[in-house]
């Protein structure tokens, strides 16, 4: 049995749930015959890569669906190996650059490369390219981005590129004139409602409306963590009753224990168990970056007007240094270090102010 | 007159001798060569003169090499000084100490090393089995001479193992063939390990006592087995040679004295021969010394001085006592260092010239040798002078700190007491900052720690938050420490930025400690512990952990970011059975927190006194920072913990403060 998330995704354009015109359009883009470069780019959970796949459904039939994952080491002109792993079908690649790092660069050039040099088998009843699908092309190096560049004017009759990425801020501006950039909003609430209702019909599951709603509040019109939640509170309680819990993700319990830890006390010994517990979430796989947003959202529910503004301003100076330093600790310290002080001498200033 | 100008030749080809002595194999070996090649130049009487040089530069090779391997410790028996005899040797030897009370040791650990020796040499006790005492310190801090001086006095002799030198290096090429000839009765390499040597060793020492000889004066049986230098195979398979101690313990008969000298860089081979468990197993008693005190350390000098200067009778030049003060500060605790540049210096004004120049002295003309001297008298007063630097550069040993200490003198920070403000002081609107003067200097601390920037501050940030007791200061501290990190992150410009870096750690943490602002702050109370950084452990967990994450759920086909932060911990509250075991086990592990439980997964580990701080490169390595220029970031991915991983079991085991 697989996740709800996987069982119900959507392998066709027409039977998509929601922007369905925009479905309608890339289906014609499909049939008029010349395919461009694409650039799809939306927050995380909005169905880019569903749609993505139906989209190479259509051009390919079912065929794409035969996925195979692949372990494909690459040697760069430096003589270093680089390991990574793609998923391919018999007409497209998947590939997530970004992670080989530094040499994302020879990454894409060697890959693209070889999907490109190799003609389709029957090009009379198959399209005459390839697709290369680049996921996180935002985080791929300068460097990369030029290579990709070039990359992309060379093969342009053999093979072509859709390149899946949550901001165009990052994509260098070339890439983003050489494709035809498409935007996948988040779904509306009643978009995520109908759909968390439509995937509990079939699997037999009475969802009440209000739940619905709230789940789908609650994870920020996020589909994929919407339906994962609603999985969750199957697991947790059935039948579903209107206001049951919706069960949080672990490390948001303990980020938001973590918080109020800090809140309640600030003192050297209490940063140092902060300082454990952060060291805690990035054992688990929570990015820094995720840790220093999660605190602010919930320290500042804790502040008061014009505390506000400095905790948030305190947070963005961290967190660029959090991007621009090495050791992530120092930084996140920093950050619940500052808070404390402010926090602090703000809660003396309070009380002094009742005092008179 | 022509006996002079002889003499002055021979000097002056003396001379050039000294700056190309590697010149004569080329001039001898292929002198035709080299002469070719000049002839276009020069004409026929400088070439015949060159050959000639040649010539005699060739014939007196061998004694002027003598000459050179000579330099070093001055000593060379050049005909009439012969007569001084042992002038020339050196002090150490020379003043070995044959007494406790020569013995620059602190008092309280010859008396261990002495219970110690007595306890296991009692042969009324009766004590089964070997003992084995493993004796530490950094060199020269006296361990050899405190076990030499207490077996004498203990009146038993002492066993020393040396390592041998092998010897099929100096076969004949005749014995070198028999060896491979098939036909020869005794065929194969007559050659036996070092490591079965020592064991061999090992166990005649213990076995047998030492033969009866005629004027052998008195025999007593008891003796001492002293190991000082180990075979080189131990450090590369240290379980060799704890098999072989294991057996020493259960069979032994004698005390066993183990000598190793503390190094600051690398792995520390005391803690690789002797590891922890093997001390507690086999009863290894751990004596560690420290480096001779400065005190103690003049007292032996100024004597060796005093004797040295009324057997000489003038001849050495006694040094002042700012210049001993000079030479006791530059050894650092290393008191044959420190007699050894006492004699250097000593001998500078006198024998040194004498030795250099024999020829001037000695039979050569008076006048030259006059001037000469006459010269450097005049010269004397301003040499004198410059004695004091010159002995730092001669007996100036890099001076270096462990790790321990020199963290201890960045987070203690103590300050010099000044009562009376000469300087301009702060305006009242700064008054908060004014701090009294540091007594150490941060970069030399952190430079003496033998550490790279980055990884002194990690231990610091590790460290901190233990010494500070007001958050407004953490505040700042903390401040100081990202700071460092942002200006060492471009990895183009880390090695010019890595000073600064560490600079802005050190100082920004010890001015934003206000509670130790003044000499007389009373903050400093009490020992801390101290720890080793936690974060290269955890980040080198967090990068496996997402590799892990990535290969185990490919086939979700999900950016890293959701499947950590989304997909790892709703599986984990899913009934799912679809998964192979690997990815539940991993599941279990990282995408449940244990909520409310106090954290400690990680346990700390406490850094004991002596360590030195390197870690596993590996993980110093940054992914972020390494570009083409920077050697590749390396696999972690399997790799072993960081070699001190055992160390933090013993917590117990803390030294005191030493900052």
């Amino acid at each position: 049995m697989s996740l709800w998330v996987d069982k119900y995704r959507p392998t066709a354009l027409g039977k998509l749930d929601y922007h369905k015109e925009q479905a309608n359009q890339l289906k014609n883009l499909v049939q008029c015959g010349d395919f461009p470069h694409l650039l799809i780019y939306g927050p995380s959970g909005a169905g880019k890569k569903t749609r993505i796949m139906c989209l190479l459904r259509e051009l390919y039939g079912p065929g794409v669906e035969k996925l195979r994952i692949e372990h494909q080491s690459i040697t760069a002109p430096s003589k270093k190996k680089i390991e990574i792993n793609s998923i391919a079908s018999n007409y497209h690649l998947e590939v997530n650059a970004s992670d080989a790092g530094n040499s994302d660069r020879v990454v894409i050039q060697e890959l693209i490369k070889t999907v490109a040099q190799s003609q389709q088998i029957q090009s009379s009843t198959q399209r005459e390219f390839k697709v290369v699908l680049l996921t996180e092309v935002d985080r791929l190096t300068k460097d990369a981005q030029h290579a990709l560049r070039r990359t992309m004017e060379k093969y342009m009759s053999t093979c072509r590129l859709i390149l899946c990425c949550n901001s165009t801020s990052k994509v260098i501006a070339p890439i983003r004139s050489r494709c035809l950039a498409v935007r996948v909003p988040l779904p509306s609430t009643e978009e995520v409602c109908s759909v968390l209702t439509s995937v509990c019909r079939k699997e037999g599951l009475l969802l009440p409306g209000e739940l619905a709603k709230r789940i789908a509040e609650k994870s920020g019109r996020n589909l994929r963590r919407a339906l994962l939640m609603c999985e969750a509170c199957r697991v947790q309680q059935y039948p579903f009753s209107a206001d049951q819990d919706i069960p949080n993700t672990d490390w948001e319990v303990y980020l938001k224990e973590t918080a109020n830890a800090i809140v309640s006390q600030q003192s050297p010994q209490r940063l140092l168990e902060v300082r454990a517990r952060l060291y805690e979430l990035l054992t688990h796989c929570i990015p820094p970056e995720i840790i220093i947003k999660g605190l602010v959202s919930e320290l500042l529910s804790n502040c008061d007007g014009h505390l506000k503004a400095e905790v948030a301003q305190m947070a963005a100076y961290y967190e660029h240094r959090l991007q621009l330093g090495n050791k992530a600790i120092y930084h996140l310290e920093a950050f619940v270090a500052k808070f404390m002080a402010v926090y602090k001498k703000f809660m003396e200033d309070g009380l002094d102010a009742m005092m008179f | 007159m022509s006996k002079l100008s002889a003499g002055r030749k021979a000097s002056s080809s003396k001379l050039s001798s000294w700056v190309e002595p590697s010149f004569g194999d080329l001039f001898s070996d292929s002198g035709l060569n080299s002469f070719r090649l000049k002839k276009g130049v020069s004409s026929g009487e400088t070439e015949s003169k060159s050959r000639k040089a040649a010539a005699d530069i060739g014939g007196q090779r061998p004694s002027k090499r003598r000459a050179v391997s000579g330099l070093p410790e001055p000593q060379v028996p050049t005909g009439s000084e012969l007569s001084h005899g042992g002038h020339d040797d050196p002090w150490v030897d020379k003043h070995t100490p044959c007494a406790q009370a020569d013995l620059a040791v602190h008092k309280k650990k010859i008396e261990e090393v002495e219970h110690w020796l007595k306890s296991k040499l009692d042969i009324k006790s009766e004590v089964k089995g070997g003992a084995i005492l493993l004796l530490t310190g950094p060199s020269g801090c006296g361990k050899t001479a405190t076990v030499r001086v207490l077996t004498q006095e203990l009146g038993c002799r002492v066993q020393e193992w040396s390592n041998p030198t092998t010897i099929s290096e100096f076969r004949t090429e005749e014995s070198f063939r028999e060896t491979f000839d098939p036909g020869s009765r005794f065929n194969g390499f007559h050659g036996v390990s070092q490591t079965a040597e020592f064991q061999e060793f090992l166990l005649r020492a213990n076995k047998y006592d030492r033969l009866p000889m005629l004027g052998d004066g008195v025999t007593s049986g008891r003796k001492v087995i002293l190991v000082e230098d180990l075979p080189n195979q131990f450090y590369r398979q240290p379980a060799c040679l704890h098999d072989i101690l294991r057996r020493f313990v259960r069979t032994g008969r004698c005390p066993l004295v183990f000598i190793v000298s503390d190094c600051l860089s690398g792995s520390s081979s005391s803690r690789l021969l002797f590891p922890r468990d093997l001390q507690e197993d086999l009863g290894v008693w751990n004596i560690s010394f420290n480096p001779v005190a400065p005190t103690s350390m003049m007292k032996v000098l100024s004597r060796i001085v005093i004797q040295e200067a009324a057997r000489s009778g003038g001849r050495v030049v006694v040094p002042d006592k700012a210049a001993l003060d000079l030479l006791c500060a530059g050894s650092s605790g290393d008191i044959r260092s420190a007699i050894n540049s006492l004699q250097f210096s000593c001998l500078t004004d006198g024998s040194l010239e004498t030795s250099l120049w024999p020829g001037k002295k000695g039979k050569a003309s008076a006048s030259v040798g006059r001037g000469v001297s006459r010269a450097r008298s005049k010269s004397k007063a301003c040499k004198r002078s410059e004695i004091q630097d010159c002995s730092q550069a001669i007996g100036g040993k890099d001076a270096s700190l462990f790790l321990f200490r020199a963290l201890g003198k960045i987070l203690y920070c103590k300050r010099e007491n000044c009562t009376s403000p000469e300087g301009p002081s702060l305006p009242a609107h700064l008054s908060e900052h004014q701090r009294d003067t540091l007594l150490v200097d941060p970069e030399v601390v952190v430079e003496k720690s033998h550490m790279s920037g980055e990884l002194f501050n990690l231990y610091l940030q590790q460290n901190y938050l233990d010494f500070f007791s007001d958050v407004e200061d953490v505040a700042r501290a903390s401040e100081y420490l990202s700071d460092s990190d942002f200006l060492t992150a471009e990895w183009s410009s880390r090695s010019t930025m890595r000073e600064y870096g560490s600079s802005v750690a050190t100082r920004g943490l010890i001015h934003s400690n206000s509670a130790r602002a003044r000499a007389d702050s009373q903050a400093s109370g009490g020992f801390r512990p101290l720890h080793k950084p936690h974060w290269l452990l955890v980040n080198k967990k967090y990068r496996e952990n997402c590799q892990a994450a990535q290969c185990l759920f490919t086939s979700y086909c999900l950016t890293p970011l959701s499947l950590q932060t989304e997909l790892l911990p709703y599986l984990a509250q899913l009934t799912n059975t679809m998964r192979n075991q690997a990815q539940i086990a991993f599941i279990q592990d990282v995408g449940r927190l244990a909520l409310r439980k106090y954290p400690g997964r990680m346990k700390l580990e406490a850094l004991t006194d002596r360590e030195p701080g390197t870690l596993d490169e590996d993980s110093e390595e940054e992914e972020e920072g390494a570009g083409p220029a920077v050697p590749a970031p390396p696999d972690t991915q399997g790799s072993a913990p960081g070699p001190e991983e055992p160390e933090g079991l013993h917590p117990a085991l803390q030294p005191g403060p030493r900052g």
